[in-house]
């Protein structure tokens, strides 16, 4: 820790630097186990996770989130602290990390901390490095708020599983999609690196659950689970191979969550894109997070979404209204007689209108207001369901129609809703082409002429 | 003739009338409205409650035992809320609640008007502590306590009193609700007590200790750069911090 020939810096310089580094981990959730204090520490968690501040952007500010230091030995091409880059490096000590965090978690600032690293020197030494820390905000200060620790690749197997006792939850970045994708941005990296911590966590989390049920008080390792991160948009990858990827992660490695990150260019960089000039990926990340959502609440599989001929996600419309437009024929929906796994396929209901909607049904047949009133979005649902056998408005089962009708959201009401099913025709207006469209239609075939 | 009780807006005294109302009309009609605030209407006899304890063990009992735990949380924090209506909906639950087959399931029963209305007030005050565990800032004053001041809507203080006080059991700490004037306090190690119309010291409460202009400013600096400049969304930001939090918390007071 001490060969570096830096002067000392303040801990407010080196917060600032070692929180800028770390802000492009998006993982900031609290979520996943159910602690209460003990009476002599300080702190406690919650099963839902508890957000502590919205940050300019809009992410949730949960955890103390910061590198323990920002020297890294590797020369990832994407990373604003591979060594080739020109930075001011700086490093914590085990006891600011534990300061901070115990001063911010008083105030109530922060939920717990987040504590990822650069690789300095060897992935040994790093990860021995946040062990230390880790020990003693556990052991010294007593601390039982919540921990995230990126587990690095490379480390020794059984520094990962001590460390994984003191954290609630471990993370290994699996980075890119593709290992080919990884070669090339990554050379230091590889993905047998990085799928082995992962299996370690896994394998250790089963026996640890056998362990604790046997005996109940002993240490848990990482009781919330494991999650891992990739980046969108860097690598030519589709939407398809990139849920195909996060499906198997959730099926062979039994991950909590995968979180995907917009690539915001940081390096200049021949192997990578080009900065956009609309800014990072956002809409499509947005996308795979609810693609992510219907895999893992809704009981959607990702060859549902998509396939080879479409391998992205529609832009105008959620991959949920895309499934139900192109699956019509299973619609409409009887709510009062549907289960709970077909509710959840339909557009404008979610998990907990559905299990709602399957209660309240006991107790009397149920109408569309009701539905309102129990958080259906009807604005959406209504084009695929049926109350006592009635829709709710005079509405097609025909995709163009109800795919027209969901894009125009300023319009309350589907057309013809109030039983006027005509309508005066008029020169200047179209149903389903913008006015300019409609001009260009109208110059285009002139010129045809 | 209908029969409008008239109580304060407390736990207490709603429990009380709830108690009375059941006691005497549970097979007819009957309001509940609040002190103060009544409009006076025709073919109504207006009838003051007289408020104990005895009667909101009787009827939390009832509650608990016929309408099951799960309403009596649904309607704890439904009574907690800002709504004028809120006493009588609870009413209405009761005896749309003897009409069922299974009372316990009443809270299911969102097809009838007033099992939703509670459900949407329980729903409106357990959202709105919620917010408060999220959003409250302490700050440490001279002699090393915590404070905090908010001004909710609804009455959260109980509500997140079991929350803080096990995350903080060895702190003393204090939170000061501005709209109801209670004031929640926690010794360490202690529980939590409840003071009712006494607004503490201001001028003793603004002495910071001296580490505290630090820590703010440690935490300014970090909610600043954690933010990526090329997502900016100060719509997103302000959907899920509402503006009203704000003036509470460090990070978007001052400079």
């Amino acid at each position: 820790m001490y060969d570096r020939i830096q002067t000392e810096m303040s801990i407010y310089d080196k917060l600032n630097i070692l929180s800028d580094a770390a802000k492009y981990d998006v993982a900031c959730t609290s979520s996943g186990v159910d602690r209460k204090g003990d009476g002599s520490g300080m702190g406690n968690c919650s099963k839902a996770g508890i957000c502590h501040s919205f940050s300019a952007d809009g992410r949730c500010i949960s955890l103390l989130k910061i590198l323990f230091t920002n020297e890294c030995i590797f020369d990832c091409k994407y990373c604003v602290n591979r060594s080739s880059n020109d930075v001011v490096r700086t490093s914590f000590t085990p006891e600011e990390v534990c300061t901070l965090t115990m001063e911010f978690y008083r105030r109530n600032y922060i939920e717990g901390l987040f504590l990822s690293s650069g690789v300095v020197k060897n992935p040994d030494y790093t990860m021995e490095l946040l062990y230390a820390t880790l020990y003693r905000l556990r052991n010294i200060c007593n601390f039982r708020g919540y921990i995230h620790v990126k587990a690095i690749p490379g480390a020794d197997q059984r520094l990962i599983r001590m460390t994984g006792y003191l954290a609630d939850r471990m993370s290994v970045n699996i980075e890119l999609p593709t290992a080919e994708s990884l070669r090339q941005l990554a050379p230091h990296k590889t993905r047998k690196n990085i799928l082995a911590p992962m299996r370690l966590v896994q394998e250790q989390r089963k026996e640890n659950r056998y362990e604790v049920s046997v005996r109940k008080d002993g240490p848990r390792f990482v009781p919330a689970g494991q999650s891992t991160q990739m980046i969108i948009g860097a690598t030519p990858e589709t939407d398809f191979q990139i849920l195909n990827v996060a499906e198997s992660l959730y099926d062979r490695f039994e991950l909590k969550r995968v979180f995907y990150s917009a690539f915001v260019p940081v390096n200049e960089e021949i192997a990578l894109p080009a900065v956009r000039r609309d800014g990072p990926p956002l809409l499509r990340e947005h996308r795979l997070y609810q693609a992510d959502w219907l895999l893992r609440f809704y009981h959607f599989r990702a060859s549902e979404l998509l396939d080879e001929k479409n391998p992205n996600f529609n832009v105008f419309l959620d991959p949920k209204c895309c499934w139900a437009l192109k699956h019509l024929e299973q619609f409409p929906v009887e709510v009062n007689r549907a289960d709970y796994r077909m509710l959840l396929r339909v557009p404008g209901i979610g998990c907990k209108s559905a299990s709602r909607i399957v209660k309240a049904r006991r107790m009397g047949a149920l109408d569309f207001q009701d539905l309102k009133r129990m958080g259906v979005v009807l604005k959406r649902a209504l084009y695929f369901i049926t109350c006592q056998g009635k829709m709710m408005f005079c509405t097609k089962l025909d995709e163009d129609y109800i795919t027209r009708n969901l894009l125009n959201t300023k319009e309350r009401l589907p057309e013809g809703a109030d039983g006027m099913t005509y309508r005066q025709l008029s020169l200047f207006d179209d149903m389903s082409f913008g006015v300019k469209d409609a001009f260009e239609t109208v110059s285009g075939k002139k010129a045809g002429i | 003739m209908k029969r409008i009780y008239v109580c304060h807006d407390t736990l207490t005294g709603i429990y009380s009338a709830l108690h009375d109302a059941w006691v005497e009309s549970r097979n007819g009609d009957a309001g509940i409205r609040f002190r103060g605030r009544i409009q006076q209407q025709l073919f109504c006899d207006y009838h003051i409650v007289e408020e104990n304890e005895e009667k909101v063990i009787k009827i939390e009992r009832l509650i608990k035992r016929h309408l099951g735990y799960n309403a009596y949380w649904a309607v704890y924090h439904a009574l907690l809320s800002d709504e004028e209506q809120k006493a009588e909906a609870v009413f209405h639950t009761m005896q749309e609640a003897r009409r069922i087959a299974d009372s316990q399931k009443i809270m299911d029963h969102l097809g009838n008007e007033s099992v939703a209305m509670v459900f949407e007030l329980s729903r409106r005050v357990s959202n709105e502590s919620h917010m408060y565990k999220e959003f409250i800032r302490f700050r440490e004053i001279q002699n090393g306590v915590l404070v905090s001041e908010i001004s909710p809507r609804t009455q959260v203080l109980t509500c997140i009193a079991d929350h803080f006080a096990d995350r903080f059991p060895l702190e003393n700490w204090m939170i000061i609700d501005r709209t109801h004037h209670v004031t929640l306090l926690h010794k360490a190690k202690g529980p939590c007590r409840l003071l009712w119309d006494a607004d503490p010291d201001s001028e003793a409460l603004s002495k910071l200790s001296d580490e505290e202009e630090k820590y703010e400013n440690l935490w300014k600096g970090f909610f600043d750069s954690v933010s990526i400049r090329e997502r900016e969304n100060p719509k997103l930001q302000q959907s899920h911090l509402p503006l009203r939090y704000r003036d509470m918390m460090p990070e978007f007071t001052g400079d």
